[in-house]
């Protein structure tokens, strides 16, 4: 852990440096009020969600020149829209008229023209104005070019997503994603396509819904069926590790990585277990590979390194993209990847589970979180452009797998229980936890900014 | 791609696989009546078939639902069709549609005035 230590300011309760109420005074311990508190997500809102690269869209949304889909942060609505030459340009979805929000979803620019359906006023792909109607009626200094330019938003594209960021001063998006932007690179994140890709909407908080995602000290009690049969009592706590990093960023993963796993069937067993119970990180194609070297396995072999050359000869018979030294990469056989402020990834082989989440209905008590199973899909194969499945309820067991059923039962509990009486703040294990105390520092950080 | 006619002008439109009349028009510079552009909210793209309704694809429910609820009545007829969803599976459809222009020509209008 890349511990800072710093003056985190005063007491709980207590306005500490720059004004920030309910500050963290150390890392092991949350203020309940930072989970609920409407003031705390004002601030959060001006100064955090204003002024921070966020993941806006994949790339697979929008393949398409004129392709659009519309981000939307805290009532403010971005346009992401696939230029000609394949760029994208965030534009803000407002008519430079009289306000209407210009485009609504997902959905093409057809002719290319962003049209606004009060007047009738449109506007090309990249945002200059091509249509007003009855121009003649207007005073030239209503219509002059520069104004009627529908405003850009600094955007960037990296590891198949595009991000955004409100505020125009804002450093580089490479700046903001060190060092986890190399960690994610050694895995070929811009490779991954998305397989699935569904929402759930949880009464809790955004930052307490994503907490759940950076240990995996919760696994042998909420999910105990990835406990192998061991009572919680009995699994080995310390088989991850967990690093904090700089600019709110942590990752952890296990500590051995291919060694883990003492024979082929708990390799299969454990496989089975992520795509029965998620349908992500390991899928079917994966197992069935794993299926076909089952019996070539002789005692004494390591099991990490004969998958991993299967997996490879298979994607190259397959025309995967595998590039060089893939297997080697320390998320290969599965790990987490927190990327401040509200997007993970929780790669394995070439696949991926990716989650998103944020405030949602302007309530710091409600959020949406998003979740997308991601793979490499063949150099040739045409993907159909990404759509989001739909919105389902948090135990429909038609639309979720088991995992996450189960994380999302205890995100509301645990929301529900912070209105305790006598119940002030978490507190958080230095060894297991130190993620999201590290996150919520970056957040002090970032709210006491002028 | 296959090839349809716009009469009364009498052009012809390659239309590439997939994509809608009138978006293939916009695409090569042709002038296609429209105020919505593309999202079945207007009607003014709307055009008849006349010919060769074989070689196009059949209108999906949600062309006919806002057909339906948004195009008058007495503008209605069984061979309407809107060319922001209108899309062929072969040569031979002749489309019928008053006001389509050309691209303009750079020879003789060099500002594209008449678009």
């Amino acid at each position: 852990m890349t511990a800072i230590d710093d003056d985190l300011g005063a007491a709980t309760g207590v306005p500490g440096r720059g004004g920030v109420p309910f500050p963290m005074r150390d890392r092991l311990h949350v203020p309940r009020e930072r989970y609920f508190d409407r003031g705390f997500y004002e601030l959060e809102k001006r100064s955090l969600w204003s002024r921070t690269w966020q993941m806006a869209c994949r790339l697979e949304e929008i393949p398409q020149p004129h392709d659009f889909v519309e981000y939307e942060i805290c009532g403010r609505s971005l346009l992401l829209v696939r230029q000609p030459d394949r760029s994208v340009k965030a534009l803000h979805n407002a008519c430079r008229h009289r306000a209407t929000q210009l485009e609504k979803g997902a959905g093409r620019l057809a002719g290319g023209q962003i049209v606004c359906p009060f007047h009738g006023w449109r506007w090309n792909a990249d945002g200059t104005n091509s249509f007003v109607y009855g121009a003649s009626g207007f005073a030239p200094e209503c219509l002059r070019p520069d104004d009627l330019r529908l405003r850009e938003c600094r955007a960037e594209v990296w590891g198949g997503c595009v991000w955004i960021n409100l505020d125009p001063d804002a450093s580089p998006l490479r700046e903001a994603l060190h060092p986890v932007a190399d960690l994610l690179e050694s895995i070929a994140v811009g490779n991954w396509q998305v397989r699935w890709w569904k929402e759930v909407v949880l009464h809790a908080n955004w930052k307490l819904a994503q907490e759940a995602f950076m240990e995996g000290y919760h696994v042998p009690q909420t999910h105990p069926q990835l406990a192998g049969g061991l009572s919680v009592e009995d699994f080995p706590v310390d088989q991850n590790r967990y690093d904090a990093f700089d600019n709110g960023h942590s990752s952890f993963g296990r500590k051995l990585a291919g060694e883990r796993y003492t024979s082929i069937e708990t390799l299969i067993l454990g496989g089975q277990l992520l795509s029965d119970g998620q349908d992500a990180m390991t899928l079917e194609r994966d197992l069935t590979v794993f299926e076909g070297f089952r019996n070539k396995i002789q005692p004494g072999d390591d099991v990490g390194a004969a998958a991993a050359e299967a997996l490879r000869d298979h994607a190259k018979g397959a025309g995967i993209p595998w590039p060089e030294g893939l297997e080697d990469s320390p998320l290969f056989f599965g790990g987490e990847v927190f990327v401040f402020p509200n997007l993970f990834f929780l790669p394995q082989y070439n696949n991926c589970l990716s989650y998103r989440i944020r405030p949602h209905q302007d309530d710091p008590e409600w959020c949406r979180f998003e979740v997308w199973s991601l793979t490499t899909y063949p150099a040739t194969e045409l993907r159909p452009r990404a759509e989001q499945l739909g919105r389902f309820a948090k135990d429909d067991s038609e639309h979720w797998g088991l995992i996450p059923m189960q994380d999302f039962s205890n995100i509301e509990r645990q929301q529900a229980g912070l209105h305790t009486v006598g119940f002030e703040e978490t507190r958080l294990a230095t060894e297991w936890e130190n993620a999201i105390g590290n996150m919520h520092v970056e957040l002090d950080r970032r709210l006491a900014r002028d | 791609m296959t090839e349809v006619v716009i009469q009364p002008a009498g052009f012809t439109i390659d239309v590439d696989p997939g994509e809608t009349l009138a978006e293939s028009a916009w695409r090569q510079g042709y002038r296609w009546p429209t105020t919505c552009w593309g999202q079945a909210e207007c009607m003014v793209c709307a055009a008849l078939v006349v010919a060769g309704e074989t070689a196009t694809v059949p209108a999906d429910a949600a062309e006919e639902e806002a057909m339906r609820l948004r195009m008058p009545r007495h503008l209605r007829r069984p061979e309407s069709r809107l060319a922001c969803r209108l899309m062929f599976s072969d040569d031979g459809a002749v489309v019928e549609k008053k006001g389509v222009r050309p691209p303009p020509d750079p020879q003789t209008d060099p500002e594209g005035a008449n678009t």
